[in-house]
C-alpha cells in the first residue's frame, strides 16, 4: 500500500512537472510543423532566472518564479520573431540543425554565467519539510508544485477548449490553410502561442528545479524526456499531454523503485512498444481506416 | 680535395661540443610532465593539481639534488575526450620532452591507458587522484598518492559497528568505484557481525533519486554506505534522503560528495552528512597550515586544500626525494621508485608512509557536516590513525 502510494505521488508530482515543460513544445510542434529541440532551453533560462533572483536579488520564492516565466516568455516572443520564424516550412534536417545549435549556445552561455557545477537551490522554509498525509509523510513542496501545475493546466485546457482564442487555434492546427481561409491570423497566433510555449517551459524549470537540477546542460538532458512525453502525446494533442505525462512520470518513478538497476531504460522500452503499436499518440483517437 | 676534411671534421668538433653542452644541460634539468584536466567539465581538478604543484615549487624552489626540475603541463581533456588522451600525452611526454616523471591521471581508465608508455620508459608516475585497487597492479612504476577506493568504504564498515549499526544498506554510482565501494562495505560489514539489508546501484543518469530513498527507507537500514559523483548527482540524492527523513535519522556515510568546495551547492538538508577520507582543510598541524598560507597568497582567500592539491603536493614531493636519490647519477627510474618504498613523512593531511605495494599507510578522518559560524563545513570527529591499505592491491 505504501509502495502504490509513494509511486502515485512521486510520480505524478514528477509527471506533471514534465507536462508543464513539454505542453508547449506539442502545441508548437503541432501548430508550426517546428521542431524545437531547443525547447528544453527555455525551461532552463527560466529556472535559472528563477533561481537566481531569489538568491542574488532576494525575491520570493514566487515572485521570482513569475518574473521569470514573464521575461521568458518575452524571450521566446522574440526569439520566434528573430530564429525561429525562418524555421517555418524548412525541411526537418534544418530544423533539427539549428535548434540543437540554439542549445549548444544555451549552454555554453550558461556554463559562462553560472559555472558548469549544478545551480544550488534553496527553498523558502515554507516549502522545505514534510507533511503527514495520513497514510505517509510527503514533501511539502511537491504538494505545492502539483497544486499549481493542476490550476495552471486546468487554466490551459479552459483557454484551449472554452475560449474563442482556443477554438482559433485549434482551428489551426487542424488545417492551417482553412484556418487562415477564414480570416484567422494564424503567425500571431503562432507568435502567441510561442510566447505560452516558452514561458510555461520556464514555469517547469523554475519550481520544478528541486526536482529536476538546474545545471547547464539541462536543455539536452530533459530533452529525452521531453521528446517522450511529445511523441507519446502525438502532434498537437494538447490534452493527451497531461495524461501521458503523469503515464511517464509514474513508469519511470516505478521503473526506478522496482528495477533500480534497469530502471532507467524502461520507459524507453516502453517508448519503442508504444510507437509501435499507437503511432499517432497514445490516447489519439484511432482513426478509421 | 684537402679542404673538405678539414671542414668536416670542424663542422664535427662543433657539433660534438654542442651535443656535449646540451648533455650537460640534460644532467642539470630533470623534467616532469602533469598530466591532468585543464579544461572541460573536470577543470577544477586540474585547477587542484595546479594549485597543490605550485604551492610546492612556492616552498621548496626548483632545485634539488643538484638538478633543476621543470614542469611541463598538458591537458588531458577529461571528460571532452577519450581515455586515450592520457595515454598519447604520456607517450610525447616521454618520448619528445624526455621527461624523468609523470604525474596527474586523474581518472583510472587515463591511468590505466598510461600504464604501457611508463613500463616501456621504466618512467615512475605517481597517481594523484585514481582510486581503482587494480591500477598499482598494472605497472610497478605506478605510486598512488591519493586512496584505495576499498579503504574508506571497509573503515566506514568498522566504525558503523563500532557505533552499534546492524542494518547495512549501500548505494553506489552504478561504475567500477561504485561497485568496489558496495563490495568493500558489506564484507567488512558482514565480517564484523553485522547484516547487510540492501544494495542499490544508482545509474549514471540518474535525475530524481526519490525511489531511491524509497527503497532505501522501506529496508529500514541503520547505516547507509553513499558513493555517488559529486556535483549534481550528490545533491539530489542527499536531499531525496533529507525529503525520506533519513538524513536525521540514520547513519549515512560517504567519502567525496559533500566536500567543503561543494558545500554551497547544498541546503542545510546535508547537515548530519558523514564521510570519510584521507585529508581535511580543517587539519591543524604545521604542514596544513603552511600549505593553506602559500595557497592564499597566491590564490586567493577561496583556495583551500583539496584532495586533488594535496595529492599533487604530496606527488611533486615524492617526486623530489626521487630526484634527490638519484643526485650525481643519471635518473634511473626503478631505482628511484625503490629509494621511496618504506619513506614517511609529515604531509598537510597527517604522517605519511609509502607502503611496500605503493599505497600509502595514512590517517583517515571521519567528518559530519555541521552549520558552523553561519557556515556549512565539514567537521572532523574521528580519525583513524595510520591506516594500511588493503593487502590485495599488490
Amino acid at each position: 500500500m505504501s509502495v502504490v502510494a509513494f509511486i502515485l505521488l512521486y510520480g505524478v508530482s514528477y509527471g506533471l512537472v514534465l507536462c508543464l515543460i513539454s505542453v508547449g513544445l506539442v502545441v508548437t510542434m503541432g501548430l508550426m510543423r517546428v521542431i524545437n529541440l531547443a525547447h528544453g532551453a527555455f525551461a532552463a533560462i527560466g529556472g535559472y532566472i528563477a533561481i537566481g533572483l531569489m538568491t542574488h536579488v532576494g525575491l520570493p520564492f514566487a515572485a521570482a518564479v513569475v518574473a521569470a516565466v514573464a521575461f521568458v516568455a518575452v524571450l521566446s516572443l522574440a526569439s520566434e520573431k528573430v530564429l525561429f520564424v525562418h524555421l517555418y516550412g524548412a525541411p526537418e534536417l534544418d530544423q533539427v540543425l539549428m535548434t540543437i545549435g540554439v542549445n549548444f549556445v544555451v549552454v555554453a552561455a550558461l556554463t559562462l554565467c553560472f559555472g558548469p557545477d549544478v545551480y544550488p537551490i534553496r527553498l523558502p522554509p515554507w516549502l522545505s519539510g514534510s507533511v503527514d498525509l495520513g497514510f505517509r509523510t510527503f514533501e511539502v513542496y511537491r504538494i505545492v508544485t502539483m497544486a499549481v501545475c493542476l490550476v495552471v493546466i486546468g487554466l490551459l485546457w479552459v483557454a484551449f477548449d472554452r475560449t474563442n482564442l482556443g477554438a482559433r487555434l485549434r482551428a489551426a492546427v487542424d488545417n492551417r490553410g482553412m484556418a487562415q481561409a477564414t480570416g484567422i491570423n494564424v503567425p500571431r497566433l503562432f507568435s502567441l502561442t510561442f510566447a505560452t510555449g516558452g514561458g510555461l517551459a520556464a514555469l517547469g524549470g523554475a519550481i520544478g528545479a528541486p526536482m529536476l537540477p538546474l545545471e547547464p546542460t539541462y536543455p539536452f538532458k530533459y530533452l529525452v524526456l521531453v521528446l517522450v512525453v511529445v511523441a507519446l502525446s502525438g502532434f498537437g494533442n494538447v490534452r493527451a499531454v497531461v495524461g501521458v505525462s503523469i503515464f511517464v512520470g509514474i513508469v519511470d518513478t516505478a521503473g526506478r523503485f522496482f528495477l533500480p538497476d534497469l530502471g532507467a531504460f524502461i520507459i524507453y522500452v516502453l517508448l519503442i512498444v508504444l510507437m509501435i503499436w499507437r503511432r499517432q499518440g497514445l490516447f489519439a483517437a484511432r482513426v478509421a481506416t | 680535395m684537402k679542404k673538405i676534411p678539414g671542414r668536416f671534421v670542424a663542422a664535427m668538433a662543433l657539433s660534438v661540443l654542442a651535443a656535449s653542452f646540451q648533455l650537460a644541460r640534460a644532467e642539470e634539468t630533470v623534467k616532469i610532465g602533469i598530466v591532468g584536466p585543464f579544461s572541460g567539465p573536470f577543470a577544477t581538478t586540474g585547477t587542484g593539481f595546479r594549485q597543490g604543484l605550485e604551492a610546492y615549487i612556492a616552498q621548496h624552489g626548483t632545485e634539488i639534488g643538484g638538478r633543476k626540475v621543470q614542469l611541463i603541463y598538458r591537458d588531458s581533456e577529461t571528460g571532452s575526450s577519450d581515455p586515450s588522451v592520457a595515454k598519447r600525452l604520456a607517450q610525447e611526454l616521454v618520448v619528445s620532452d624526455n621527461v624523468a616523471l609523470l604525474g596527474g591521471f586523474m581518472l583510472t581508465p587515463e591511468a590505466a591507458a598510461a600504464a604501457p608508455v611508463a613500463n616501456e620508459a621504466k618512467t615512475p608516475l605517481l597517481l594523484f587522484n585514481a582510486a581503482t585497487p587494480a591500477l598499482l597492479g598494472m605497472s610497478p612504476y605506478y605510486i598512488r598518492m591519493g586512496q584505495n577506493i576499498a579503504q574508506p568504504a571497509e573503515l566506514g564498515a568498522t566504525w558503523a559497528r563500532q557505533l552499534g549499526k546492524s542494518r547495512g544498506y549501500t548505494a553506489t554510482a552504478d561504475y567500477a568505484p561504485g561497485h568496489i565501494v558496495e563490495e568493500a562495505f558489506a564484507a567488512k560489514f558482514t565480517a564484523e557481525g553485522g547484516k547487510m539489508v540492501g544494495k542499490d546501484r544508482i545509474p549514471l543518469k540518474t535525475v530524481d533519486f526519490a525511489p531511491f530513498a524509497e527503497r532505501i527507507a522501506n529496508a529500514n537500514p541503520d547505516v547507509l554506505e553513499v558513493f555517488i559523483t559529486p556535483g549534481a548527482p550528490a545533491v539530489g540524492f542527499i536531499k531525496a534522503l533529507a525529503a525520506r527523513g533519513l538524513t536525521k535519522k540514520i547513519l549515512i556515510i560517504g567519502q567525496g560528495e559533500a566536500e567543503d568546495n561543494d558545500l554551497h551547492l547544498y541546503d542545510d538538508s546535508v547537515i548530519g552528512f558523514h564521510s570519510i577520507i584521507y585529508l581535511s582543510a580543517a587539519l591543524d598541524n604545521p604542514e596544513n597550515n603552511a600549505l593553506k598560507t602559500v595557497l592564499h597568497q597566491k590564490f586567493g582567500p577561496g583556495a583551500s586544500p583539496s584532495a586533488f592539491t594535496i595529492g599533487a603536493y604530496d606527488g611533486l614531493h615524492i617526486m623530489y626525494k626521487m630526484i634527490e636519490s638519484q643526485a650525481g647519477k643519471p635518473f634511473d627510474g626503478a631505482a628511484a621508485i625503490k629509494a621511496v618504498i618504506g619513506y614517511s613523512w609529515k604531509s598537510p593531511r597527517g604522517p605519511v608512509t609509502i607502503a611496500p605495494n605503493r599505497e600509502l599507510v595514512q590517517n583517515f578522518y571521519v567528518r559530519e557536516v555541521e552549520r558552523k559560524d553561519g557556515k556549512l563545513q565539514n567537521v572532523v570527529i574521528k580519525t583513524f590513525e595510520q591506516v594500511q591499505p588493503p593487502a590485495s592491491a599488490k
